[in-house]
């Protein structure tokens, strides 16, 4: 796999997470503001019905029946006359628009309407409920109903039924034809009154939210972004292991072999033609060719310890760094192992303190060339952080200096070591060593 | 009376010869093609005067009295189809020493009678006068 650095293609701008709130958040505040308006008419006809049945049943009880006359019922013109001048001045005012009163049989007894006196309608069940047992209706008028054929000017209106009695006893039906005109700016009324709890909470809450989800936003891209630079390091790096690995085994192991098999194969010629065999000699070679066969194997042993983590939770990271560190001690560096607390680590914490150690042990070796080399892992008394400190006193380097392309090592720890909530700390200098320090929550 | 169906020419001319006959009693007479007067003289040396107009699906009726005297005061009445449709009282005033009263009727299906009459207590002169609409 290449080395190189990949960038996030800006997404358009209808993907991004705030512009999706924020017109997700501005439909529903026009939802809102549309559910208001049609709550707000709703409401306003409620009350509006209302109040036309306690101005009907008012003007009923107040006006109306007191003014009922048996020459009424008559169609007596002088009767007629009276009433319509008192229906007139008192009845007929702000939104009452029309004025019938009904006897039981559907024939309309009084209108201020007068084509309409004495005309007969059937009346519907309400008005008949109305009639038997008092109280009052409302409704909107219909207006295709045979009886309103004279009321079509006067638009929309609230039609409200109260009974009335005779001077004889006989119920009549005061009904009254209110003009809704207001109803509309009655609603706009009520509308204005839930706007600011509804639509503007709602525009209040989305200006309060919007520039916290713009933050969250930017976090997440920021940890996406954190997770694709690590997933390419990872790349990157196990790209540069198998090219170490191979180098090793070229300049390690294999040269050993390779001389190894030269010597043997020498050995067994000179046994062919060596006359007066040194058998003493012959089992120092041997023995010294054993020996770097043993060496060999050990190098085979670290390599594989490096190329295949060990199974942390079975061997115990104690044993672990015990393979780590055995081909340092066997080049004859000074190491010095300490592990206390490891068995309380989590196992992400663990592999973590592993990964770590086997970066430092291996760039030591590798680069520092230290007499001595020190390995401590530890957790604090609370047991709440973990502690891995890597010491040597090598040939050091410059920390401030710009990683080769090849150094993806401390750089990748420093990202894992964060991810886990923790720290990793390098203090090194030119021909000081170096020591490597992490810090992470136990558990 | 429904005016857009009843006031036709043939009753204009009706009226305006009854009017002819009853010369020195009641005098008819026309505002316009749709209000009808009438004119007369009372018992004594006053004049009266009814008329009906449309107004509004309704007939407005004024009733004059007109006697030349200020301060009288006289109880009136306004009868329609028979009945008593209004009544009151009222002091004549003015230059011409009279009074008027105007009251909106019911315009009823068919012809309506209406009759108007006024009578100084002061003085037992009685003024009656009456129109069909």
């Amino acid at each position: 796999m290449g080395t190189g650095t990949t960038s996030r293609a800006a997404r358009p701008v209808w993907q991004q997470p705030v512009v999706q709130f924020v017109v997700v958040g501005l439909v529903v505040a026009v939802f809102l503001a549309w559910i208001t308006g049609v709550l707000g008419e709703r409401l306003a006809q409620e009350q509006a019905i209302d109040d036309a049945r306690s101005t009907t049943t008012l003007l009923a009880e107040t006006v109306v029946e007191p003014a009922l006359s048996s020459g009424l019922l008559d169609t007596q013109a002088g009767d007629l006359d009276r009433f319509d001048r008192l229906v007139r001045s008192r009845v007929l005012r702000g939104e009452v628009v029309r004025v019938k009163v009904w006897d039981a049989n559907g024939r309309i007894v009084y209108s201020d309407e007068p084509r309409l006196i004495d005309q007969m309608f059937p009346l519907d069940a309400d008005q008949g409920d109305v009639l038997a047992s008092g109280g009052s209706d409302a409704e909107v008028s219909d207006l295709s109903k045979s009886e309103n054929t004279l009321d079509q000017e006067l638009g929309r209106v609230l039609e409200v039924y109260s009974r009335v009695e005779a001077p004889n006893g006989e119920p009549l039906l005061f009904e009254l034809y209110l003009s809704d005109n207001n109803l509309e700016a009655r609603a706009d009324e009520l509308y204005r009154l839930f706007r600011p709890l509804t639509v503007g909470g709602l525009l209040l809450f989305l200006l309060l939210t919007t520039p916290l989800v713009w933050v969250l936003s930017r976090r997440a891209d920021a940890a996406a972004a954190d997770r694709e630079r690590l997933l390419v390091m990872a790349a990157e790096a196990s790209d540069a292991e198998r090219r170490r690995v191979a180098r090793d085994l070229h300049d390690g192991v294999v040269q050993d072999l390779a001389g190894t098999s030269f010597a043997l194969s020498g050995m067994a010629r000179d046994t062919l033609t060596t006359a007066d065999l040194d058998r003493s000699a012959l089992r120092r070679d041997l023995d010294r060719l054993a020996t770097a066969v043993r060496r060999s194997l050990l190098g085979l042993r670290s390599l594989l310890v490096e190329i295949y983590p060990p199974n942390l939770e079975g061997v115990g990271l104690g044993a672990a760094l015990q393979d780590l560190v055995a081909n340092a001690r066997e080049s004859g560096m000074q190491v010095r192992l300490d592990v206390t607390g490891a068995d309380e680590l989590g196992a992400d914490v663990t592999a973590l303190i592993w990964r770590t150690a086997q970066e430092c042990v291996r760039n030591a070796v590798r680069h520092g060339g230290p007499d001595h080399l020190e390995v401590t892992v530890g957790v604090d008394a609370a047991g709440r952080m973990a502690t891995l400190t890597v010491t040597d006193d090598g040939a050091g380097f410059n920390v401030d200096a710009s990683p080769s392309p090849d150094s993806f090592g401390l750089r990748g720890l420093r990202d894992l070591a964060r991810e886990a909530g923790g720290t990793l700390t390098v203090r090194a200098l030119p021909g000081d060593g170096a020591t490597v320090r992490l810090e992470v929550p136990a558990s | 009376m429904q005016h857009t169906t009843k006031f036709t020419i043939a009753k204009i001319g009706a009226v305006a010869l009854s009017g002819v006959v009853l010369a020195g009693l009641a005098t008819p007479a026309l505002a316009n093609d749709a209000d009808v007067i009438r004119r007369g003289s009372c018992a004594g040396n006053s004049d009266w005067k009814l008329k009906a107009s449309p107004e509004n699906n309704r007939i407005e009726v004024q009733g004059e009295v007109d006697s030349n005297v200020n301060g009288q005061t006289w109880k009136w009445r306004m009868r329609h189809n028979g009945q008593v449709s209004a009544r009151g009282a009222a002091t004549t005033s003015g230059p011409s020493g009279s009074f008027d009263v105007r009251r909106l009727m019911v315009d009823l299906s068919g012809t309506d009678r209406i009759g108007w009459r006024a009578k100084n207590p002061a003085t037992g002169e009685v003024c009656r006068g009456s129109l069909r609409y």
